[in-house]
């Protein structure tokens, strides 16, 4: 074929004009943002501005920076002054007296006291506020503020109480701002960084709080902004067009480029195979002790979570952790596993279903998958249901499935963790489908003392229980990653998920 | 007696009625409600009382008819509902984001017009050669391989390779800043463009085969005519009303196609409006925006008949 030279002039006309425009796009990028300025990536946009009535990852991240509460959780998942000072039990664990911080003050210049913890915590108490974690210090009897100090009398021994009343859902507020109904309508907290705006589906702009009760911050502006996947949030982390961001996936975390540290932490939450023992095949024993014997998680870990999560018992909290290796078949066990659904009626296996959100958490498919190949071994076969995440929710809420993949959020107390699901009273019993006279009573145990080792007894003790009927299969703890391009120096990732240590860090 | 135009109004009155029907319905039977969207799993804290205050507060404690009624009225007063989790209404977010997709349909279709019907005349020139077997393969490929694919594999190789995504900044308007505003909407235009490119290509290739044999072709060769004019004037104008309509139904599609393509490229279009909606169970901003959707869908047969008549004189009777 015979190509004549303006034909090949053309050709190369085009080529040039291609690469000089893409070179000059790529050059054209705009440059970093002012150097401290930060940028974080969410896939959610926040969806009120309510701090006490945040439920979704997006607001209680965003409004975790801009609201205070009386006290924090630090790195090593040890409970630290926040707006209270410091705290003390009475000798029954029936009164908590907390004792404020001097000259702290509101984004609008007011002064905050213990007036300002009364009407906060009354705010979460009534129930027409829906606050969230209302039911988490259901235990206040009544509440005695007097300058900078507050009383807290409570129903029974709890000291469980302390470590309840951190996070955003327990954001101080101002007793003013209550007065006038207008939380969710402006936003005025005690937190390191002040609102600016909220553009609906694109970004909500921070800007340093000069007033902040502790050390200044070092950033001027914190924006987040809304990319709705993880692998174009990793793109703009690539790129330096953002600078933070909180990744879930074990998989697109692998992938961070050399400009970008990964801060990986083990969390707090937890995937398990929840089963509904108020249904059947699940309300005997011996099918859930046979799951249970039929599954090896480190297997689960590997191949549903690219080896990245720990196996975990049901408590994840640091100080009181079960031991995943107090359970029956510790490790995989098919035989035993056939001999228990032979005892329940089962000798040549059984069909299971199981529902799952595969877009509730990354490794939600994953897991099913793994699950289904390791029961099939035992003669079990697992069907999968896959379902939209408000779908999984409501059917969850309403015990509605026999077994439930699903990704709990955990707690540093084992109290506020599992008293909702596993004690008779609990909310979210009816989910947890199973509850019992004994679990009651370890459950009050836990919370009347003072004392970890007498905590701790009555931990182990719940935790047996939970694992000796297969109450569900608690399978492993996923790892947190915070990602950050490498000028970015000074912050602590928190395993509860919080940012709030931006308020240290700094863009170098 | 037909009225030119009231039966088509009708026809168009009565499918956008349907739609509305249909999405209404469809957002109910699917498990979960506006509470679950807001709360969660923390739903399952909420009294009987908070659920039932919740229910009013959202309206869905009111008979179905009534709560289509109730959002009737309000989308055709112009608000179209309220969208309770950003505080404002469906007509502010629709008013942001619908220029948005527009803007990328458009680019997309643009792009797909020109690489559709550069490459089905590049093919349709020798039937059966190589080049024809080149050009058929670029439509089979872009047919076969979804956007989201190459969406992803765009963003991953620009931002790993040349530390190149625009879409991470905030996204500016054509006012605020065209020149950024170009490169946040180039490469999500060029995926929709491929999608588009592959089935006017194939409509492109067999409406040229089909015309280069009639007549007025030959003659025009006996003329004389050079060939890029007979290439042009003669042979494409005389296929342009297949492309049109392949063209008209592919935009259409693209409002669709941009949902992911939007989601990807962190545009915040009308298609991440409804996909957030749906997950949050916001009714009215789903109902709403699926309505504008149709709506548009409708207008867009309607520029295409305006199309076909300025093309082709002989359509007008």
């Amino acid at each position: 074929m015979k190509i004549s030279q303006r034909r090949i002039r053309g050709l190369v006309a085009i080529v040039a004009s291609v690469a000089v425009i893409s070179s000059s796009l790529i050059a054209s990028a705009p440059a970093q943002a002012a150097s401290k300025d930060l940028t974080i990536g969410l896939t959610l946009d926040i969806d009120k501005l309510d701090p006490q009535g945040a439920t979704s990852f997006a607001t209680v991240r965003a409004l975790g920076l801009v609201y205070g509460s009386l006290v924090e959780v630090g790195p090593k998942l040890d409970i630290r002054s926040g707006l209270a000072r410091y705290w003390g039990f009475n000798a029954e664990g029936t009164q908590l007296r907390l004792h404020l911080r001097k000259g702290v003050k509101f984004q609008d210049g007011s002064t905050f006291d213990a007036e300002d913890v009364k009407a906060s915590l009354e705010r979460i108490l009534d129930p027409a506020n829906k606050a969230a974690a209302r039911s988490n210090i259901l235990g206040i009897k009544s509440i005695e503020a007097s300058g900078l100090k507050v009383v807290l009398n409570l129903t029974t021994p709890n000291v469980a109480i302390l470590a309840a009343l951190d996070g955003v859902n327990m954001s101080m507020l101002s007793s003013n701002d209550i007065k006038a109904g207008t939380i969710g309508k402006t936003v005025n907290g005690t937190g390191p960084f002040k609102y600016v705006s909220w553009e609906p589906g694109q970004s909500v702009k921070l800007a340093r709080n000069e007033t902040y009760w502790g050390a200044k911050p070092k950033l001027d502006t914190v924006t987040f902004r809304i990319i709705p996947t993880e692998a174009s949030i990793l793109s703009a982390l690539n790129a330096g067009s953002i600078q933070f961001s909180v990744i879930t996936s074990p998989l697109v975390a692998k992938q961070a480029g050399s400009n970008l540290k990964v801060y990986r932490t083990p969390g707090l939450a937890y995937v398990a195979l929840q089963l509904n023992a108020k249904v059947a095949p699940f309300d005997k024993p011996g099918v859930r002790l046979a799951i249970q014997c039929a599954i090896d998680r480190s297997e689960v870990v590997r191949t549903a979570s690219s080896g990245e999560g720990a196996v975990i018992g049901p408590i994840t909290s640091p100080a009181y952790a079960s031991n995943p290796n107090a359970r029956p078949c510790p490790k995989v066990d098919l035989v035993q596993a056939k001999k228990y659904l032979a005892e329940a009626g089962y000798p040549n296996g059984l069909t299971i279903k199981t529902m799952v959100a595969p877009t509730q958490f990354a490794t939600a498919s994953g897991t099913a998958q793994s699950l289904k190949a390791q029961l099939a071994k035992a003669g079990i076969t697992l069907e999968i249901a896959a379902v939209d995440d408000s779908t999984f929710i409501s059917r969850w809420l309403g015990a509605n499935f026999g077994s439930a993949v699903a990704n709990n959020g955990g707690r540093i107390d084992p109290d506020t963790m599992y008293t909702r699901y596993f004690t008779s009273t609990g909310n979210l019993n009816k989910v947890a489908g199973y509850s019992s006279a004994t679990l009651d009573a370890n459950f009050a145990k836990g919370k009347s003392s003072g004392r970890v080792s007498d905590r701790k007894a009555a931990y182990v003790a719940i935790s047996r229980e939970l694992e000796d009927n297969a109450v569900w299969i608690w399978l492993f703890s996923p790892y947190e990653y915070r990602v950050a391009s490498k000028n970015l120096t000074g912050f602590i990732p928190l395993a509860t998920g919080s940012i709030l240590e931006l308020r240290k860090a700094d863009l170098k | 007696m037909d009225i030119p135009g009231i039966s088509r109004t009708l026809s168009v009155l009565t499918t956008l009625f349907g739609i509305s029907i249909f999405v209404f319905l469809v957002l109910r039977v699917i498990p979960g409600d506006s509470i679950t969207g807001a709360f969660g799993i923390e739903t399952g804290a909420l009294t009987p009382q908070q659920i039932a205050e919740l229910r009013v507060y959202y309206g869905i404690d009111q008979p179905l008819v009534v709560q289509y009624f109730s959002w009737m009225q309000s989308f055709l007063s112009g608000k179209f509902g309220f969208a309770y989790s950003t505080g404002v209404s469906v007509a502010t977010l629709t008013k942001s984001a619908l220029p948005v997709t527009i803007e990328l349909a458009i680019i997309g279709t643009i792009f797909g017009v020109i690489l559709g019907i550069a490459i089905g005349m590049f093919s349709a020139k020798k039937p059966g050669s190589t080049r024809d077997f080149a050009g058929q393969l670029f439509g089979l490929l872009a047919l076969a391989i979804p956007g989201f694919v190459l969406s992803t594999a765009i963003v991953t190789i620009m931002a790993n390779k040349f530390h190149y995504f625009p879409n991470g900044y905030e996204y500016m308007t054509p006012w605020e800043n065209p020149w950024m505003n170009f490169q946040q909407m180039m490469f999500p235009g060029l995926v929709l463009g491929i999608a588009v490119a592959a089935p006017v290509m194939r409509t492109t290739r067999s409406a040229l085969l089909e015309t280069v044999d009639k007549d007025f072709v030959r003659t025009a060769y006996g003329k004389g005519v050079p060939n890029n004019k007979v290439q042009f004037r003669h042979i494409l104008r005389n296929s342009l009303i297949p492309i049109v309509t392949m063209t008209g139904i592919q935009f259409g599609y693209l409002l669709g196609g941009a949902v992911i393509v939007e989601k990807i490229f962190a545009l915040p279009g009308m298609g991440r409006q409804i996909l957030d909606a749906i997950m949050k169970r916001e009714y009215a901003t789903v109902q709403s925006s699926v309505m504008v959707f149709a709506i548009m869908f409708v207008l867009i047969n309607v520029a295409t008949d305006v199309i076909y008549r300025k093309i082709d004189p002989r359509i007008k009777k």
